[in-house]
């Protein structure tokens, strides 16, 4: 199974796994992640399970819907912002770190 | 069930009137507490509150003899799964942000304006009955797509449909008021249809309409009620309660006016201090166990999201009002699938507009007597009324 590394504001980490198929959001909210709370539970509807991906390998495009509720986030967009609801598992994002993103500042 | 005899003592009454001191004491000593004036075990903790919203295979919405299906109809409120991702993603549109910050929020703001407008002249006014109100009746017929539909009828027909959700007495009469709420609204809705089919708008009906996967006109007049009863005392009491916090903490409303802390962190606090929404039902569909408590199907829950947005586990000093504590992750709009549709529309429409509007426009608006200000209610929460003056 695919391993995610969640990294913190701080710098704490925690690497979970993450079945194929399912959402990274749900892997973090699996693990307790904190800062992932997921309010809508993976609408794209709420911006609370956003983080950013600093690494360049493929990940789908941003939807439309993705894009204005990235908008939304607390804390500041930028050019690696995603909705980890938005991201589906598979096998090549094994060793993926993500970000979380949080509150912001 | 083994009942904590603490718990008998707690009464509808001792809720209604202020809730909150036994939400703590519940989350101390008894998380997932049977309560049997609510004829509920009330889930309490911020913790608790977010594993059953996370689970709906266990807690289900879909609640046996509802009250609410009594009185308005099988809504998405009271759906889970397809069904419900159906019926929203057919409403969804008009509310996302975009839509509401492109095509909304100059009407939200002519809206806001207007009733400003009537009240700055008289230099006194309730805000609850005489702004708040009318500005949540009026966006939302608006939002809806039911421009026959007057602020006093959106507002009279919401409150049917809250009184007939909540006739927990059996009461005939507020059975009777419901039943003839909810044909006028039929009416309304059965007027607009036509129209609206030929000629989509940027309205929740037209979006019903003219989905990738339409819905029905029944389910189109059902599914309208729901928006009637949550979209008026819900946006009425998050502008009250932001209010009345800025006018009892002069400090922090001078950090809001001169900018250092945005309007936005003044209703997020709002809602999190007092939630519109302070508890909703759940029904347990298998057996299983929460905080230690094991629940078997078929027993109802409350999740007490008002006593979430107090966890002292999760926020510092939770019963003070302060606009400039850190953003947390208070639940007042809910979660998981049924979080709160008119999240963006709540979030503009009070944070950029009503709010502003009030504290901008009436110079030096102050309450006539702060301990006259009565909140009721465990289930919707606001203030009864706010008597302010200004000088004019
Ligand atoms: S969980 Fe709400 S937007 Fe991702």
């Amino acid at each position: 199974m695919p391993t995610i590394t969640f990294r913190q504001p701080d710098g704490a980490e925690l690497r979970v796994d993450a079945p194929v198929g399912t959402s990274v959001m749900k892997s973090a909210v699996g693990a307790d992640v904190p800062g992932i709370l997921a309010e809508c539970g993976g609408q794209a509807m709420c911006a609370t399970c956003h983080v950013y991906v600093t690494d360049d390998r493929a990940l789908p495009p941003v939807s439309d819907e993705e894009d204005e509720m990235l908008d939304c986030a607390s804390a500041p967009r930028t050019g690696h912002s995603r909705l980890s609801c938005q991201l589906v598992v598979d096998e090549d994002m094994d060793g993926l770190t993500v970000l979380v993103a949080g509150e912001g500042p | 069930m083994t009942t904590a005899p603490a718990t008998a003592d707690i009464t509808l009454d001792a809720l209604d009137a202020d809730p909150y001191p036994v939400f703590r004491r519940l989350r101390a000593e008894d998380p997932v507490a049977w309560v049997p004036a609510a004829g509920r075990f009330l889930v309490t903790r911020h913790e608790d509150v977010l594993a059953v919203e996370r689970d709906q295979r266990t807690f289900s919405s879909v609640e046996e003899g509802s009250l609410m299906n009594r009185a308005i109809g099988p809504t998405l409120l009271r759906q889970d799964g397809d069904a419900h991702r159906r019926l929203r993603a057919a409403a969804e549109g008009p509310v996302r942000p975009r839509a509401v910050k492109e095509r909304w929020l100059p009407r939200f703001r002519r809206n806001a304006d207007a009733l400003v407008d009537g009240l700055v002249e008289r230099g006194r006014a309730d805000l609850v009955a005489d702004f708040a109100g009318p500005l949540a009746a009026a966006n939302l017929g608006a939002l809806l797509g039911l421009p026959a539909a007057t602020p006093a009828d959106v507002q009279s027909w919401s409150q049917a449909f809250i009184d007939g959700c909540g006739n927990y007495a059996d009461d005939p009469e507020v059975w009777q008021r419901c039943a003839d709420a909810v044909r006028t609204v039929d009416e309304a809705v059965d007027d607009a249809i036509p129209f609206l089919r030929e000629h989509p708008d940027d309205s929740v009906v037209s979006s019903m309409l003219h989905a990738a996967d339409p819905l029905t006109d029944e389910e189109i007049r059902t599914n309208v009620r729901i928006f009637l009863g949550g979209g008026v005392n819900e946006p009425r009491d998050a502008i009250s309660v932001a209010a009345y916090g800025l006018l009892t903490h002069p400090d922090q409303r001078v950090d809001v006016l001169s900018g250092r802390t945005p309007w936005k962190a003044v209703f997020e606090e709002a809602v999190r201090w007092v939630a519109p929404i302070g508890m909703y039902p759940r029904q347990v569909v298998r057996d299983t166990e929460l905080a230690g408590r094991r629940l078997s199907a078929g027993d109802r829950i409350g999740v007490v999201v008002s006593s979430a947005n107090r966890d002292e586990r999760v926020f510092d000093d939770p019963d003070a009002f302060d606009v400039r504590r850190p953003a947390g992750p208070h639940l007042a709009f809910g979660g998981g699938p049924h979080f709160c549709l008119g999240t963006w529309v709540a979030r503009a429409s009070i944070a950029g507009i009503a709010l502003p509007a009030l504290f901008g426009r009436l110079p030096g608006l102050e309450l006539t007597d702060p301990d006259a200000v009565r909140m009721a209610g465990w289930v919707f929460r606001g203030p009864l009324a706010l008597d302010t003056t200004w000088s004019s």
